[in-house]
């Protein structure tokens, strides 16, 4: 018992030393995606130090666990993931390795942005990788509709707001600013929108989800028969016979993904490529949120008119 | 001698909940009546107070007025707790809360065919796959069975189970500290020794279907592990420098006694590009083998991968030098090592090279054996990867022969990540 004691009273002692030192500068926020940067950067604005793990141009199912970014992690005082298993084959490892305890899944600075979204595509029957490498939690890919990335824009502003008190109502005052500035934007995608509502597209994987419960416009199919399957020829054909039955006219693809069979589709149907960004920075000048919506949206309603 | 070690560590951890708690119960100050004021801020003076009242609770729950910086900078109390989307069930609860709380559990399958062309047992002894000459023999490697998962807030905890012909053994199974501070992190149970880079890794992770020749002649015949203690160091340095100190008890060879043996390592990334790292480690061991004698280990290895960022596919240099020294043991002194390139092309074929060098063993002559190899790789999905290798080895006395290796492998269920 008294030797527990001395050791308690030695660790303590440690844990004091070691104490990392929080100062009361900016927050330095660590997030797994370039577009939860942005979101951070909103919020945030120059009361927070913001550090992307994966750049914009990167598949973020496939960013390399390189334990360089743990040490970004160590002294993270908030990390930012998307959630959903996105990051599953490359953040656990580089978390546990960071020696940051509290940026652990739950931890009190850890903010999984999916926690603040209704998430759509969540299995309901049993779940197999016979269907594919897909998501039991839902699908990830939540940034293409900008309602519920004020969603989780609300969500970090509180979470922010209880790391940094004494910043809340700057905090406060950044997010009304950009939810007013995605509000008025929201007003001219719409009108971008309009004429091509309820028009049938393609894309590579399942990453437009959350865009078409947005936009109104609807997946007629992916070239993926299921989630990181590279799609057969017979699939393949199935689309080009769809594409003609239903005036399929786009084809939408991540610019880190390879185009081959979006162009094989493109040649037999007469639907057109649309090369989008996969997140902000996915594209030179693509460097706020608000500059990726408007790519997206201006791309594939510019080839479904 | 391990064993009080890790029950005071263990000691130290557990009065971090307490403290935990009494910073969860003081009432967080709402933002909203933090107004900015010249000279102290009220939050200052807030602040003040509750490092003061802090320290007060914790004097009276007995820990000598030492608070535990692990909790310091809690988000307001009531915004924990709560898992990540976290909603509202139906009535009567989760039925699936059960399941909810099992780890990880994985399973990795390996088998193999092998065709040689020459007398691997008396020329070339080594563990691992080979068959008697001129036969073509299925072999069964092994099936991994893992557990992982998180035990509380303050460790983690990793067991790998393996299924091999020769019966079932653990193959490591440890706890991981999460949250130790000063870029600590202890490692307590049965484990690979961090001695080089490919000891750590399960097979499942080699790029070839077998061990390089050189750690099978220099460390072990299997893998240099056993039970013991790892404290790990993660230096305060913008980029990744690793120190290890390990203290375990391992024995090379299955016919080997189980001895205290001492390793360190030390393990360093530097980004050379966006795309580019290199990882540097330098690794020794100290073994025990009576009074007054040791086995002496080193090590060198280097990793260099580029991989553009866009992309899937990527380039590896691997290479690894060994060295040992017997003092006052029988046997010999020797050095060996490998060196590997290896091409990911894209999610679904992969290819490499790799030549080996280690002192020969077996009836051969004395000096270096060398053998180059190159597999080829195809990868169906992300679960599951088809190998064929084809070695060309040279005894010293100029014997040669070629060796044919298929490999399968499959994984399921939920494995953890791996860094590379």
């Amino acid at each position: 018992m008294k030797t527990f004691r001395m050791n308690r009273i030695a660790l303590a002692a440690l844990l004091v030393l070691s104490a990392p030192a929080r100062a009361s500068a900016a927050l330095k926020v660590v997030t797994t995606t370039e577009g939860l940067a942005a979101l951070a950067r909103e919020v945030g604005g120059d009361r927070v130090q913001v550090d992307s793990l994966s750049r914009g141009i990167q598949d973020p199912h496939f960013v390399d666990a390189n334990p360089m970014l743990a040490v970004r992690l160590r002294n993270a005082d908030l990390l930012v993931d998307v959630g959903l298993d996105l990051e599953i084959g490359w953040l656990p490892p580089l978390v546990n390795q960071s020696r940051n305890g509290e940026i652990q899944p739950g931890g009190a600075r850890r903010f999984t942005a999916a926690s603040a979204v209704q998430v759509l595509d969540v299995p309901t029957g049993p779940v197999s990788r016979a269907q594919g490498d897909l998501h039991p939690g839902g699908n990830p890919h939540f940034m293409t509709d900008p309602r519920r990335v004020l969603k989780v824009a609300e969500a970090l502003a509180a979470r922010l707001s209880a790391l940094d008190g004494g910043s809340a109502a700057y905090y406060g005052q950044r997010l009304q600013d950009f939810q007013r500035r995605i509000q008025a934007a929201e007003a001219r995608w719409e009108k971008e929108l309009a004429p091509v509502r309820g028009r049938k597209m393609f894309t590579r994987h399942r990453t437009m989800t959350y865009f078409f419960d947005w936009s109104g416009i609807v997946s007629d199919g992916e070239l993926e028969p299921r989630p990181g399957v590279p799609p057969p020829p017979s699939h393949l054909a199935d689309l080009v016979v769809v594409a003609q039955r239903d005036g399929v006219k786009a084809i939408s693809v991540e610019n880190y993904y390879d185009t081959k069979s979006a162009e094989v589709v493109s040649r037999h149907s007469g639907a057109r490529i649309v090369l989008v960004p996969g997140d902000v920075g996915g594209e030179p000048g693509v460097t706020t949120y608000e500059k990726y919506v408007d790519t997206v949206v201006g791309r594939i309603a510019g080839a479904l008119r | 001698m391990r064993t009080p070690m890790v029950a005071s560590v263990l000691a130290g951890l557990l009065s971090l909940p307490s403290a935990a708690a009494s910073a969860e119960a003081q009432p967080a100050q709402p933002p909203a009546q933090q107004a900015p004021a010249p000279q102290q801020t009220p939050e200052q003076r807030d602040a003040a107070a509750r490092k003061k009242l802090e320290e007060d609770i914790a004097r009276e729950l007995g820990q000598g007025g030492a608070k535990a910086p692990a909790v310091q900078g809690q988000p307001a109390a009531g915004s924990q707790g709560q898992p990540a989307g976290a909603a509202q069930g139906g009535t009567g609860g989760n039925p699936m809360a059960r399941l909810l709380l099992l780890p990880d559990v994985s399973a990795i399958g390996s088998f193999a065919g092998a065709l040689d062309t020459y007398d691997v047992e008396a020329r070339s002894p080594r563990e691992g796959l080979f068959g008697p000459r001129y036969r073509p023999t299925p072999i069964f490697e092994e099936v991994e069975l893992g557990l992982q998962s998180v035990i509380d807030p303050y460790a983690r905890a990793d067991i790998f189970v393996s299924f091999t012909p020769d019966g079932v053994d653990v193959e490591e199974a440890y706890l991981t500290t999460l949250s130790l501070p000063a870029g600590l992190q202890i490692k307590a149970g049965k484990f690979f020794a961090p001695f080089g880079r490919q000891n750590q890794q399960h097979p499942h992770l080699w790029d070839f279907v077998d061990a390089p020749l050189a750690r099978n002649r220099l460390l072990a015949a299997e893998v240099l592990s056993g039970p013991g203690v790892d404290v790990a160091w993660l230096a305060p340095l913008p980029w990744f420098t690793e120190l290890q100190v390990a203290a375990q008890n391992t024995a090379p060879a299955p016919e080997d006694e189980e001895r205290l043996t001492g390793v360190g390592r030390l393990l360093q990334y530097f980004p050379l590009s966006e795309a580019t790292t290199l990882g540097v480690g330098l690794s020794a061991a100290r073994r025990s083998e009576a009074t007054g004698a040791f086995r002496d280990l080193g090590a060198v290895d280097v990793y260099l991968r580029a991989r553009p960022l866009a992309s899937r596919s990527y380039v590896t240099l691997q290479a690894e030098l060994y060295t040992r020294k017997l003092r006052n043991v029988e046997g010999e002194s020797g050095t060996g090592g490998y060196a590997q390139l290896f091409f990911r092309r894209d999610a679904y074929w992969g290819y490499g090279i790799r030549y080996d060098r280690a002192p020969a063993a077996g009836d051969a002559a004395p000096g270096p054996e060398h053998r180059f190899g190159a597999v080829g790789i195809w990868y169906p999905s992300e679960f599951q990867r088809l190998r064929l290798q084809i070695s060309y080895d040279r005894a010293p006395d100029g014997r040669d022969g070629v060796e044919a290796l298929l490999g399968l492998e499959f994984g399921i269920g939920s494995h953890g990540a791996h860094p590379f």
